[in-house]
């Protein structure tokens, strides 16, 4: 192994502001439970950072592991953004690597309108046939579509209508039962935005924007992201 | 919010089990972060307001451990270390004694019910989203007017 020359380090790429100022007290790794998975944890990734072996850390499962919780970063005296940093070693993968269907979801969501690529029509006959089937517990019930002026707006959780349809009966039962005035979109109704996870932040960005310019079509009052 | 103003009714006595709640890492430590506003109370009165027997984990609030499956990890391809990751929330729910454990996210109450109670032996406690326990206590009356509110 080659000794590492601290005066010729690359310049940080990864988005910290405040990794240099670790006290290495091991505070984060401590209470972390995926500490020691491939011989890493978060103390050990901020190493990397400082000593400019930042691709180390990008190509180790470290920054997937990880599940973005923050304990550690709640619990870091020096107050380090530790997610920012873990987040964007994430994001500096080549998108082919991103691992499982995160990435592949960010481009269906883009591409479609949610992550699962439910067509529009198949989307509208969905909530129209388990909305027929709750009405038979609420009588005149129906899912409120692009209704303007509605005072919620609701976004959905595309693993619902993709496999659980039935669990979206908890919220319409509250909502109807309150007599409350809420709408959900017929188009960009994702409210799962896994650009987060990536460490996409256009896709991100765009994907918010899309939920956003619903809210203000349909000039709904709150956006709510029961996710 | 509904619950205060009135505009819904809860019946206790539907969940009378022993009960605890999860705290997400995003309605507390990101939301603290984030918004100033970590929503650690709120879903505990709701909570209480469905079940009378109700008892922490601990550690618990900003320091509750994190369900194993956050960040995008119950999608991505690592499931032995998702699962051991939540070995910790495992113990957390079974020291409790707790048969009924509330869990507001949708990628928390996926990991602990559809893999962490399988995978650690915990299949007698019964997982459920905050909305669905309100939505399953709700006291249903005939129509009457009303205004508004969120979780």
């Amino acid at each position: 192994m080659d000794p590492l020359l601290l005066s010729k380090r690359e310049k940080r790429t990864l988005a910290t502001q405040y990794a240099d100022l670790c006290l290495t007290c091991g505070t984060c790794a401590g209470g972390c439970p995926v500490t020691g998975v491939d011989g890493l944890d978060v103390r050990k990734a901020v190493r990397l950072v400082l000593l400019g072996m930042e691709q180390e850390l990008i190509d180790s499962r470290f920054p997937w592991v990880c599940t973005l919780c923050g304990r550690c970063e709640h619990a870091c005296p020096m107050g380090i953004d530790l997610l920012a940093m873990l987040r964007s070693a994430r994001g500096k993968r080549a998108r082919d690597k991103v691992p499982g269907v995160l990435h592949k979801g960010v481009q269906m969501c883009l591409k479609t309108g949610n992550n699962v690529g439910i067509p529009k029509e198949d989307f509208l006959f969905l909530l129209e046939d388990v909305g027929a089937e709750l009405a038979e517990e609420l009588p005149g019930f129906e899912v409120p579509l692009d209704k303007k002026g509605a005072k919620y707006l609701f976004t959905i959780n595309s693993k619902e209508p993709f496999a659980e349809p039935e669990d979206m009966f908890y919220w319409w039962r509250i909502l109807t039962a309150a007599n409350e005035s809420w709408t959900v979109a017929s188009e960009n109704w994702e409210g799962v935005n896994w650009g987060l996870f990536t460490g996409d932040d256009e896709a991100m960005k765009e994907i918010v924007g899309r939920i956003v310019k619903n809210y203000k079509e349909l000039e709904c009052e709150y956006l709510v992201l029961p996710e | 919010m509904y619950i205060e103003e009135g505009r819904i009714k809860l019946d206790k006595s539907i969940h009378q089990h022993l009960t605890t709640y999860h705290d997400p890492c995003n309605y507390g430590r990101k939301s603290e972060r984030t918004f100033g506003h970590g929503y650690y109370e709120e879903p505990r009165w709701v909570t209480q307001q469905c079940c009378e027997n109700f008892v922490e984990m601990y550690p618990n609030r900003a320091n509750n451990f994190c369900c194993g499956a956050g960040g995008g990890a119950w999608a991505a391809p690592y499931v032995e270390e998702r699962i051991f990751y939540g070995r910790v929330k495992a113990k957390q729910i079974k020291d409790t004694g707790a048969k009924l454990l509330i869990a507001p996210c949708h990628n928390c109450r996926d990991q602990i019910m559809k893999s962490l109670r399988k995978e650690y032996d915990m299949m007698d406690v019964e997982v459920k989203y905050l909305w669905e326990l309100v939505a399953d206590s709700l006291v249903v009356e005939p129509k009457e007017g009303g205004s508004d509110e969120e979780e």
